[in-house]
């Protein structure tokens, strides 16, 4: 179980990979539909169980973590949800033990619409999740602060992690920008099914935060699937891979940076500017998305940090 | 001799090394295709199997041939234990034509007989001009040459069947085993093959064994009759002597008048009714 | 060129107009499927000394990129082409494909597993999930092949069709299991791989598959002659001089194991199996000793064809190969049939 959690910032990451960018209909909070029966008010919310790793975090981080009573399979930050009862995730929700907690509101994934009908019918509020950039997760930051009242804890939050953010691109600003090759997942031990970010998501804002440029950012998609040709063609001069923490065991890093050699003719391949990073904060797009911006910007300019 | 049968004994279904063991006490269990059927076949003899559907001939024929292996007893070829010799070997001898023959892949005419030539060639050997002539000669022989390049499956049943014989001619065998070849063909059909068998075996020399349910094509054309019930010979010996009234009635339950008849000289057999 | 009139030719000569014909294309299609690509390459500077590899970059697309890749599509190809034909005339079903015998299923659980539990084994030139399906592929076929063979006695085919489509939905039923308990980024890849993909990245992955499919091979060749008798069906080819316990033995292992090589490699490309052999049928007959030659080249070819159209027609999105073959081969194989009858 324990590896199986450790997998959840992947679950995220390519979470927002398949659900595609332009999906607002299905994706959008269900707080924007008025006249609907989900409609979130203003007001508190005593009972909350989250089905939404990124939104469980949040929760805790302004404030709600005591209100929280059930969580999804795969959610394991902050270290408190471990105790709380697991009710399922994006494709099994069990709506009994949902129930069975007595909610008052439930955070759900924008495509479990099955799922909001089914509460909305007992008249559980739900509060559908919205994915997008490093905007849209202040956005929902706050939305969830108004849904839980938790307004202003929320409301602060999101203004430390734009500081965060700020002082971040002001410690990297007028430094070169690296031509960067973000990569999100490929097969163990080889250079085949690589996925990198595109030029849309909170994955892409985070490196362009951490000043670098990334080598697909004309790609319209959160995710590409670049061939060994295009990766030749795109010639980065830094390579960093992310996963979340257990994804890759230690004594395979020196292996997997060295699967890269293959490409002798690619900028990073030749200067070994290649890192593999590990920790959720990478991959969630939740309130600790500026450490994971910083972690970045110290792989691309670990100068300015000295 | 040519072919000498020795107490065979078969199942389908039992295991074989059981059979083996007790195959003294199991004669006459009820398992058993084939039962301690002993049998000799003469060079250059036609021979007919007899006997009422699921009676054996066909296991026998497949015993005979070694394509399957008798769970006791022995078939010597010329002296020498099929058994103990490579496929290749005894298809070089003993050829078969199976009631019906259905490729999963359409093959030519000409190809089907060329496939005859299988049990002479090497591994890697392909076919050379002198098993190119054999296979004409055997289309020639089953008079098919004109359909050499027709696909196989566009044939008519009587055409396929000449076809399949051409291709045992070209194994070249000294012993051609037949499974009821006349059985789904028309009157016509059937007194060609008749004529066909009698000519490969005056001409060419091949000794036949052939099962067949056609009383009156047995008698026509075999010298020597088997007789067959529930797996085991009720009789055997020359065509005059095998079949007789009494014997019919044996086998099929089945009274039948039996006569020589005036423009062939063969015996004829008129089956009456169900005794 | 209709089976009518070819059939007279000596089968010798048929035989080399036909692998000189195919061969030709093979050749034709290796040479210039390097050459197209998605980005530019100037083909003197890939092959000028002068310039150090590492600082080449069009040396680097040609070498790294493109001819693994082509190599990759040919190999799988021939061995996907080669072992249909046998599968098809060894269960006497013009039906049956190199994945029929749940091949796939077993390679597909082995990849799943790799994903599902991040396997980090490799074993020399195979990476873990190569590794992982190649063992799946192995153990399906060897469950098929336990269940469905007695000593001394011709396999009987329909058993072994029976074991390999139970097996077959036995294994997709774990897959789904497996796929229940993964998350959504596993399943997600899982499914990507069954996609089927040439990208190989370096020429290391085909050394993993060379060996296993040089081998396969080296048997088909003894194979084509007794094939030929097997479709007419065991006794039939028995009374011809075939043993036809081994020949089936021989060509359900060498069969499987040019599936699982090529599944490993490549992940499970459909259609290759079905629609080469068929298609070579139709143009040379159906004598094995030519169609089997036949379809490994063009086998070669078509994928090298197919490879080229995914990477190139929405460049630089590329199309998973698999979606391709089924595209390109569907139509083109009922076209045919049409026409032919």
């Amino acid at each position: 179980m324990a590896a199986r959690a450790k997998r959840l910032g992947l679950v995220c990451l390519l979470f927002l990979a398949v659900a595609g960018p332009s999906r607002p209909g299905l994706l959008g909070a269900s707080s924007q539909q008025p006249g609907s029966s989900k409609t979130v008010q203003p007001a508190s919310a005593r009972r909350i169980v989250s089905l939404v790793p990124s939104l469980t975090e949040t929760l805790f981080a302004i404030g709600a973590g005591s209100n929280v009573v059930g969580v999804g399979t795969f959610d394991n930050f902050p270290p408190e949800v471990k105790a709380l009862p697991r009710v399922g995730a994006l494709i099994d929700p069990d709506v009994e033990r949902i129930l069975a907690l007595r909610p008052d509101l439930v955070v759900t994934y924008g495509s479990q619409t099955q799922l909001e009908t089914q509460l909305a019918r007992v008249n559980i509020r739900t509060f559908s999740y919205r994915h997008g950039g490093i905007r849209e997760i202040l956005e929902s930051l706050k939305e969830l602060g108004a849904a839980t009242g938790h307004t202003q804890d929320a409301t602060a939050l999101a203004a430390r992690i734009t500081a965060q953010l700020d002082a971040i691109r002001a410690r990297v600003r007028g430094l070169k920008r690296p031509r960067t090759l973000l990569v999100l997942d490929r097969q163990p031990g080889a250079l085949r099914e690589i996925y990198a970010s595109g030029g849309l998501g909170f994955m892409h804002d985070m490196l362009e935060a951490a000043g670098g440029d990334n080598v697909f950012a004309d790609a319209k998609s959160e995710s590409v699937q670049p061939s060994t040709e295009t990766l030749i063609a795109r010639a980065p001069d830094v390579i960093i891979e992310v996963r979340a923490e257990g994804l890759i065991e230690p004594s395979k890093v020196a292996a997997e940076r060295n699967v890269w050699s293959t490409l002798a003719s690619l900028p990073a391949v030749r200067t070994g500017r290649i890192h593999l990073l590990t920790g959720s904060q990478l991959v969630v797009p939740g309130p600790r998305v500026a450490q994971g911006t910083e972690m970045l910007a110290r792989a691309l300019h670990p100068d300015a940090f000295k | 001799m040519l072919l000498l049968a020795e107490r065979l004994a078969f199942s389908y279904s039992a295991d074989q090394s059981r059979l083996r063991a007790t195959s003294e006490a199991t004669r006459g269990t009820r398992d058993a295709a084939v039962r301690d059927v002993s049998l000799t076949v003469a060079r250059g003899s036609i021979t007919g199997l007899l006997g009422p559907n699921g009676c054996g001939k066909t296991t026998l024929l497949k015993l005979l041939a070694g394509i399957i292996t008798p769970a006791s007893g022995q078939v010597l070829f010329d002296g020498v234990a099929i058994a103990s010799q490579p496929r290749r070997a005894v298809a070089r001898r003993v050829a078969v034509v199976p009631q019906e023959t259905h490729p999963a892949f359409d093959y030519t005419a000409l190809e089907m007989v060329l496939m005859g030539r299988h049990p002479h060639l090497d591994t890697f050997q392909l076919e050379g001009p002198r098993d190119v002539a054999l296979a004409y000669d055997a289309l020639d022989a089953t008079g098919t040459s004109h359909l050499a390049d027709r696909p196989y499956m566009t044939l008519s049943g009587g055409e396929k069947q000449r076809v399949i014989i051409a291709s045992a001619l070209a194994q070249q065998p000294e012993l051609l085993l037949l499974d009821e070849p006349t059985a789904s063909l028309d009157l016509g059909y059937q007194l060609e093959i008749q004529a066909l068998l009698i000519s490969l075996n005056r001409e060419r020399d091949v000794t036949m064994v052939l099962a067949t349910h056609d009383l009156n094509l047995a008698a026509s054309l075999c010298d020597h009759l088997v007789l067959m019930r529930s797996g085991q010979v009720l009789a055997q010996g020359a065509t005059e002597d095998v079949l007789t009234v009494d014997a019919i009635r044996q086998v099929y339950g089945v009274t039948a008048d039996v006569h020589r008849h005036l423009t062939t000289g063969h015996l004829t057999v008129v089956p009456l009714s169900r005794s | 060129m209709a089976p009518g009139t070819s059939a007279r030719r000596p089968v010798h000569v048929r035989l080399a107009i036909t692998v000189a014909g195919f061969g030709a294309l093979t050749v034709l299609m290796i040479v210039l499927a390097p050459l197209i690509g998605s980005t530019h390459i100037s083909l003197s500077r890939v092959f000028d000394p002068s310039i150090p590899f590492a600082d080449n970059v069009d040396a680097q697309v040609f070498f790294v990129a493109r001819l693994p890749r082509v190599l990759a599509a040919a190999l799988v190809g021939a061995a996907l082409a080669t072992a249909g034909v046998v599968f098809q005339a060894m269960l006497r079903n013009p039906l049956a494909t190199p994945f029929t015998l749940g091949v796939s299923a077993g390679s597909s659980l082995g990849a799943m597993l790799a994903i599902l539990f991040g396997a980090s084994a490799t074993l020399g030139p195979l990476s873990p999930v190569p590794l992982a399906s190649l063992g799946g592929a192995v153990l399906a076929a060897a469950i098929v092949y336990w269940l469905a063979t007695q000593p001394g006695r011709p396999i009987s085919t329909s058993v072994l069709l029976l074991a390999g489509v139970t097996l077959n939905s036995f294994f997709s039923a774990l897959i789904l299991f497996a796929q229940f308990i993964a998350d959504y980024a596993q399943v997600y890849r899982a499914a990507r791989w069954l996609m089927g993909d040439l990208d190989v990245g370096s020429f290391t992955p085909l050394y993993g598959s060379l060996p296993l499919i040089l081998a396969a091979f080296a048997m088909f060749a003894v194979l084509p002659g007794a094939l030929n008798l097997l479709t007419l069906g065991p006794d039939a080819a028995a009374a011809r001089g075939v043993n036809v316990g081994r020949v089936q033995r021989m060509a359900f292992i060498s069969a499987s194991l040019a599936t699982s090589a090529a599944v490993s490699l490549s992940g499970p490309i459909g259609f290759i199996g079905i629609v080469v052999p068929h298609l070579v049928r139709l143009l040379v007959g159906g004598d094995h000793r030519i169609v089997l030659p036949a379809s490994a080249l063009f086998g070669a070819s078509f994928l090298i064809g197919c490879d080229l159209v995914a990477r190139t027609v929405l460049a630089p999105v590329e199309i998973p190969v698999g979606v391709v073959t089924a595209m390109i081969g569907g139509p083109f194989f009922l076209w045919l049939l049409v026409r032919k009858g």
